[in-house]
């Protein structure tokens, strides 16, 4: 345990000595900054005499904070896991390079730990930077609009759970490759392409009427990340909601622990 | 006890395939604690694979082996051996003293003595002045220095150090030296990988020899530097018209004054060669077994080797 913790300490040192990290909690502060800035020139009064026209005054006035969380959720799940990906890849094939990986296992510590060390130390480090934007967010949007509903905070273990489901893929790609090009392009390809695809899946049975073709896409969408879906429980809690279905959240965990263990064996079985 | 025990430890590199490697070929070897012990071995000899085995980087293909009493695939062992890779690299935005202080937590050493000791061992390899500054800009000396601390920082019993003096300057390698045997004098027991055979006759106890996985020979310097068959005699008084009444009996291969250079085949003819410089009265000053250097008898070692292939 003790292992795990000073591995994943010196993960989260070697993230924040990249300069990618700093340049993404750059820009958090800043789009923070921005905000406060708007906010602090337009008041409330603004808006309001902007909806008082039409509707309910107050019912309007929650659809804009509602808007609002979204307009800062669904990007950062986008942008956020896009950059988290590209700076974590290179955490394992780093590891593995000739002249470190030797000395770390010289070390009294095992295999397993040091998988468990670098999984839970990326995950932190993305953990602090989402939880850094989504409170830095909600306090802006409590103190200005005195909307303090926390069900927003959900969407940080949210974001950081669907990055932790690709990095246990990037892990396991690293392992066994030994490339973060590779790792990372292999996931890019996951988020972006198959598994809004796959999530879409009965929209494309309506086209193509085969059978097979179905079978292949409903098992593929078992097997593979479900980030699509996650994107979607997602956008779901920032905007006060609750999360629609738990069984791409199940089916993401299990993914994780399997891919993780899958790693792990391989990793204890290989030399350097 | 000894502190590194061999069985029948072998190792085959992609097995079954056309790339198939056999670095390790049932190796056995026992060291005893508290020795220096200096594996030699031209390069691609297996060197390097048998430390990463004992340190359960690589796997062994059969066998096993035991370092400081404990199998060596119980992981915690670790906590008291220290290891210098031959290439080592670490991570470039730590600075030297951040390194060791990374390398003994996870070596498990947290003393509230670890800053201590990491000041002092930075003097002992003449560090000091750089322990602030990165270590990617450290030059391959440096590195070395820094690697040697780091092998040292959880004050382990058993130290492994591949090719240690490899790209440092003659000074340096002096100050390696020390440091090994004051290591020693405080009963640390240090397995030493070489190739620099002038390096390892100068600090080792005992010695092995390695080639393409087998060990050829293995022992004291003393026991692998003295060619048994070959004396030297010197003598207070010798008459030199019976030389060649000599050279008809024994096999006389130098001759210089009052020395001289015989080969015999054994102790049984060495004694007869005795008597007869008795019965003829000459004065023996002193007989001394011929002494090579350990790489004389490493290089007709290795050619033996292949000539028997
Ligand atoms: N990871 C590996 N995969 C395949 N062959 C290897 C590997 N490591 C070492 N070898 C081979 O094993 C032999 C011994 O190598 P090594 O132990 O590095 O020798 P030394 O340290 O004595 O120079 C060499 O033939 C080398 O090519
Ligand atoms: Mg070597």
């Amino acid at each position: 345990m003790k292992n795990i913790l000073i591995l994943t300490q010196f993960t989260l040192r070697e993230a924040f000595s990249r300069k990618i990290f700093i340049m993404f909690s750059g820009v958090t502060l800043f789009i923070l900054a921005v905000a406060a800035l708007i906010f602090s020139f337009v008041s409330v009064d603004d808006f309001q005499g902007m909806v008082n026209v039409n509707g309910s005054q107050l019912e309007i006035f929650d659809k804009i904070v509602e808007v609002l969380k979204l307009v800062i959720v669904v990007p950062l799940f986008g942008i956020g896991i896009f950059l988290a990906i590209f700076s974590t890849s290179s955490f394992i094939p780093h590891m593995l390079e000739k002249g470190s990986i030797d000395l770390l296992l010289s070390k009294p510590v095992s295999r397993s730990q040091v998988i468990l060390g670098k999984y839970f130390g990326g995950i932190a480090v993305v953990f602090i930077n989402i939880a850094f934007l989504i409170l830095g967010s909600w306090f802006l949007i409590g103190i200005k609009f005195g909307n303090w509903d926390p069900s927003f905070l959900l969407t940080i273990p949210t974001i950081v759970f669907a990055f932790a489901e690709l990095y246990s893929l990037l892990i396991l790609i690293g392992i066994i490759t030994q490339s973060s090009v590779l790792a990372m392009m292999l996931t890019y390809l996951i988020y972006f392409i198959i598994s809004p695809i796959l999530s879409y899946r009965d929209n494309i049975f309506s086209f193509i009427e085969s059978k097979t073709t179905e079978y292949i896409l409903e098992t593929l969408y078992y097997v593979l990340p479900k980030t699509q879906d996650l994107s979607t429980i997602n956008s779901e809690l920032a905007a006060g909601g609750s999360v629609p279905d738990w069984m791409p959240v199940i089916l993401a965990f299990t993914f994780i622990i399997l891919t993780i263990a899958t790693s792990i064996t391989i990793f204890s079985k290989k030399d350097y | 006890m000894n502190c590194i025990e061999i069985n029948n430890l072998s190792k085959i590199f992609n097995p079954n395939t056309k790339k198939a490697v056999a670095a390790l070929n049932d190796f056995n070897l026992s060291i005893p604690n508290g020795t220096i012990f200096g594996l030699l071995g031209p390069n691609g000899a297996g060197k390097t694979t048998l430390i990463k085995i004992l340190l359960g980087i690589t796997y062994a293909s059969t066998g096993d082996a035991k370092i400081l009493g404990e199998d060596i695939l119980n992981y915690k062992v670790k906590r008291k051996v220290g290891y210098l890779p031959e290439s080592h690299k670490y991570p470039p935005y730590l600075t030297g003293e951040q390194v060791l202080k990374f390398y003994a937590k996870l070596s498990g050493y947290s003393h509230s003595e670890l800053d201590k000791r990491i000041e002092h061992l930075l003097k002992q390899v003449k560090m000091n002045k750089w322990k602030n500054t990165k270590v990617k800009a450290y030059s391959k000396g440096m590195m070395q220095r820094l690697g040697l601390a780091q092998a040292m920082v959880n004050d382990p019993e058993l130290i492994f150090l591949d090719e240690p003096t490899d790209g440092v300057d003659p000074i340096g390698r002096k100050e390696i030296r020390d440091i090994l045997f004051e290591l020693k004098n405080e009963g640390k027991s240090i397995f030493l990988n070489s190739h620099l055979l002038s390096e390892v006759e100068m600090v080792t106890d005992r010695v092995a020899i390695l080639d393409k996985g087998v060990l050829l020979k293995e022992g004291t310097v003393e026991e692998l530097t003295t060619d048994k068959e070959i004396y030297n005699f010197e003598f207070e008084n010798f008459v030199n018209a019976n030389i060649d009444l000599y050279k008809e009996q024994f096999s006389i291969i130098g001759h210089k004054g009052s020395k001289l250079t015989v080969t015999v085949n054994d102790t049984r003819e060495l004694n007869k060669l005795l008597d007869r410089f008795r019965n003829d009265g000459v004065l023996i000053k002193s007989v001394v077994p011929q002494k090579n250097t350990l790489e004389d008898m490493f290089i007709s070692l290795i050619k033996e080797s292949e000539e028997n292939k």
